[in-house]
């Protein structure tokens, strides 16, 4: 078996917010199938590297690439590279006029042009796959937070793309209705869906999660397999971070 | 049941004093309500009664509905043309460019900054005179004149109420949209927009409302609308009392259909049940009344 090749690759990425040095020559890249899950303190910006990887944030210094071609060149297509990465935010962001079924197909209709027939059927497939398959004449102010990021899952993978961001997805979430988001993530990682998450879900960084990224004041600090991480982190700031959720 | 109830409107603090009793405060604005309503309704009823003549009523009814139908026309289209301009001034106003929001907020500051008399004078008297006397080839000149100035002055406040209806809707919605692979203007007319436009909607109602009785100063563009069948009447007769009835009921007759309308249009957008279900809710937590 040949080695899998990098899907997403993050080289020498920095970023200023004004005089604010958010992001500092961050460098990993997150393999074809693989669950990276990004960890570290509030503001140390693990957030702002995911916006940077389908450009809600510009990069004012290194590369991002996906498959190899470069998101953060100026030239290229955004709106064309971006049905071919999924993001799932914090607060959802479903369109609130349109039913939990209309929000699924709104991108394959409006963006792709599929077929109104075809688009439909696929996005009731995908309601049903998140367990919400009777949901889909609901608009958004009817579900619960967890229904709704069920939904906005759905939204983003209806585009089929090649890599799913997840942005703090459960954060906002009661406590009762995290478990039903994550079992989503998690089976959307067996059947081997690229993922790059950033939570504070240790549990699911853990179990899911194939390699950990500790971010640090805008520093990658260490990448370790997960497995290794939540047993004996390699560096001193794994060992604190850690040493802090006990 | 009841008794919870009666607990909980005992009075909380003896600072608030006599207002803390809640059915006591609801009596006192049902005395004062229907105080008002008895003298209004007597004031009205005694006048109608002795100033209105009925014969004269009847004589200048069909000169009203003329003036009616035309102000129907002239509002539905200014109506149509304001709210068109309307959004397009609000996009423009936000939009990226220094240029075209700068422009826009300038058209919306003459507009809303001088009076719709005076874009109405404008119009009428001055575009003709740059033909020179007896040469511009517009006849009727006052129907268009009043169209173009009731649609420039109320594009600007529907432009200002897209602005505040866009500005409202969350930032996520125009990320959620792009990260879907929309373009900007995709995302501006697939998401943005339609919940722009209900936020928008109370206030482009009440605009529109406030447009039909600015429809009483093309009087004095020589409009023959309803307040100018008032004063030929009122000078022929030297009976203002009973033309005013007219005047008031063909008022309401355009603003009220209206007022339906928006609401009709406010239910339409509220998607989702959250709303009702609310009232709901709400409705079964409160008794009927203050009968408990």
């Amino acid at each position: 078996m040949s080695k899998p090749k990098p899907l997403v690759e993050f080289v020498d990425v920095n970023k200023w917010f004004g005089q604010n040095h958010v992001l500092k020559d961050v460098s990993f890249s997150v393999d074809e199938r693989e669950v990276v899950v990004i960890i570290g303190p509030s503001g140390s910006g693990k957030s702002t590297l995911l916006r940077c990887t389908n450009r809600l944030e510009e990069v004012q210094k290194g590369e991002i690439h996906l498959d190899g071609i470069p998101i953060t060149d100026e030239d290229v297509n955004i709106n064309h590279l971006r049905q071919r990465i999924g993001m799932v935010f914090q607060s959802f962001n479903l369109f609130p006029h349109l039913t939990a079924l209309e929000n699924v197909a709104a991108g394959p209709t409006k963006v792709k042009g599929v077929d109104e027939t075809e688009a439909y059927e696929h996005a009731q497939e995908l309601l049903n796959r998140v367990g919400l398959g009777d949901q889909g004449d609901s608009h958004p102010n009817e579900l619960s937070g967890g229904q709704q990021q069920r939904v906005a899952i759905a939204r983003a993978l209806a585009m089929e793309p090649q890599v799913m961001l997840f942005d703090e997805v459960t954060s906002a979430l009661d406590p009762e209705l995290v478990g039903e988001v994550l079992d989503v993530m998690g089976d959307l990682a067996n059947e081997g869906m690229t993922m790059l998450v950033v939570t504070h879900e240790m549990g699911f960084a853990q179990e899911v999660g194939d390699r950990i990224v500790l971010m640090s004041e805008g520093e990658v600090a260490e990448v370790t397999e997960s497995d290794q991480f939540f047993e004996q982190p390699r560096t001193e700031r794994g060992e604190r971070f850690l040493s802090r959720l006990l | 049941m009841s008794d919870a109830l009666s607990e909980r409107e005992e009075p909380t603090g003896a600072s608030s004093g006599l207002l803390a009793n809640d059915n006591l405060v609801r009596r006192i604005g049902e005395v004062v309500a229907g105080l008002f309503l008895a003298v209004v309704l007597g004031v009205l009823g005694w006048t109608v009664f002795s100033e209105v003549d009925p014969d004269l009523l009847q004589t200048i009814f069909p000169r009203f509905v003329t003036a009616y139908l035309l102000v129907i026309r002239i509002v539905i289209v200014s109506s149509i043309l304001s709210v068109s301009a309307g959004i397009i001034v609000g996009l423009a106003r936000i939009s990226s460019s220094p240029l075209t929001s700068n422009v826009a907020r300038g058209y919306i500051e003459f507009f809303r900054g001088t009076p719709l008399l005076f874009q109405l004078f404008l119009i009428y008297f001055g575009i003709p005179s740059l033909w020179g006397t007896g040469q511009f080839p517009i006849s009727d000149w006052e129907i268009p004149a009043a169209v173009i100035g009731l649609t420039l002055n109320h594009a600007a406040y529907v432009g200002e109420a897209m602005r505040g209806g866009i500005n409202a809707v969350p930032d996520g919605q125009m990320e959620a949209a792009r990260s879907i692979g929309m373009s900007r203007v995709q995302a501006m007319r697939e998401v943005i927009l339609p919940q722009a436009w209900r936020n928008a909607l109370a206030a482009i109602g009440n605009d529109q409302i406030i447009l039909v009785k600015d429809t009483s100063l093309l009087t004095l563009i020589s409009v023959p609308e309803i307040m100018q069948v008032f004063r030929s009447v009122n000078s022929a007769t030297f009976d203002p009392w009973t033309p005013l009835v007219w005047v008031c009921l063909f008022y309401l007759a355009v603003t009220l259909p209206m007022s339906k309308l928006v609401g009709v249009l406010e239910a339409r957008a509220d998607w989702g049940s959250d709303r009702k279900s609310l009232a709901k809710r709400l409705g079964s937590r409160m008794p009927g009344g203050g009968t408990s």
